[in-house]
């Protein structure tokens, strides 16, 4: 009979200490989840939309070494002039001019490297939707941001484009 | 013999209820110190987290400040490079703003604002007064203060430049760039 009831007894102390590790347990997934929701940091982005787009509303109105009779020519207006097959003061083409400005302009904002945040970049000018130059370097990956800027001249549409990969 | 048996046998169930009892308080005990340790832990951590909060809020803030704060009339072109142009920053500007920084320390709310200029890139010469035609970064406002991460932005850097004798409009590219006070180190 004692027997019996030290066996109920040993029984009903394995319960308790079942139910206990169970809380602890319980207790400590809660917790767990809670540290890991709460770490997750907001992870900030390498390069943001606005700043592509405030690069293209900066880079169109940079005033180059080209000149026509009147001024020296933004970027907007090497890109009108070199539509139109136009060249500077100085005999120089027009569209080489804008070429290697757009390509030292890029290459001096957007540094790419494999040790750097920026991977690779596009730069697109159509006409039309027609492609009329292209700068390009790096690597095309999955995560970017891009912004584009339309404008018309002449019944003429042009659209200019920038995506960063990063 | 049989009484004697009978009244060890209630002694001895008194003491093991007592134990009961007392094994029960000792496990309620620390239940309750564990539910205790673990709130004052979520406590602690919750307001360290209000600080975090607070920078993040801080660096939000620049974020947008930089977006218009090269469209505000302390800074932009405005008219005076021909048509109305955005993101246009007029270096004659920024440089008065300089000079005369102290009347405008707590207007913004950051600690610290700078443009630098991209392309042609010009080395690292602050520019003063004397050197303004030949430099690349106009310190605006620099406070003395811990920096929280800065948010930038582009800008066109334009001023009136002078060739042969000829006055024209001269825009570089530049990045505008804002950053707050760190409150956490405070």
């Amino acid at each position: 009979m004692i027997k019996k009831r030290g066996l109920i007894n040993n029984k009903l102390g394995q319960e308790e200490m079942i139910g206990f590790v169970l809380i602890i347990v319980i207790v400590t997934i809660i917790i767990l989840v809670f540290l890991s929701f709460s770490l997750r940091k907001s992870q900030n982005e390498v390069v943001e939309s606005y700043q592509v787009n405030g690069f293209i509303q900066s880079f169109l109105q940079y005033t180059s070494d080209c000149r026509n009779d009147l001024e020296y020519l933004s970027v907007q207006n090497l890109i009108f002039s070199c539509r139109d097959g136009g060249t500077c003061l100085d005999k120089r083409d027009v569209c080489k001019v804008l070429n290697s400005t757009l390509k030292d302009i890029v290459k001096e904002s957007w540094r790419v490297g494999s040790g750097r945040p920026i991977q690779g970049y596009k730069l697109d000018i159509l006409v039309n939707k027609e492609g009329m130059l292209m700068i390009k370097e790096g690597n095309e990956t999955q995560n970017y941001e891009g912004s584009s800027q339309d404008f018309s001249r002449k019944g003429e549409d042009f659209e200019i484009s920038v995506i960063i990969y990063y | 013999m049989m009484q004697i048996r009978f009244a060890d046998y209630g002694k001895m169930k008194n003491k093991k209820s007592q134990l009961k009892i007392q094994q029960m308080a000792f496990m309620l005990m620390a239940v309750t110190l564990f539910f205790v340790l673990a709130g004052m832990f979520v406590l602690v951590y919750r307001f360290s987290q209000v600080k975090q909060s607070a920078s993040v809020l801080e660096e939000q803030n620049s974020k947008l400040l930089v977006t218009k704060l090269a469209n505000s009339p302390e800074f932009s072109c405005g008219n005076a490079f021909g048509s109305s142009r955005i993101s246009c920053i007029d270096a004659d500007k920024a440089m008065m703003l300089k000079r005369n920084i102290d009347k405008y320390t707590n207007f913004w709310g950051v600690a610290s604002i700078e443009i630098r200029k991209v392309y042609p890139a010009g080395g690292n010469s602050t520019c003063t007064l004397l050197n303004y035609q030949n430099c690349s970064i106009i310190k605006v406002l620099s406070k003395n203060v811990n920096l929280l991460p800065a948010s930038s932005n582009f800008v066109s850097l334009c001023k009136k430049d002078v060739y042969n004798e000829e006055v024209y409009d001269k825009c570089e590219l530049a990045v505008f760039i804002v950053s707050s006070e760190d409150k956490r180190t405070k």
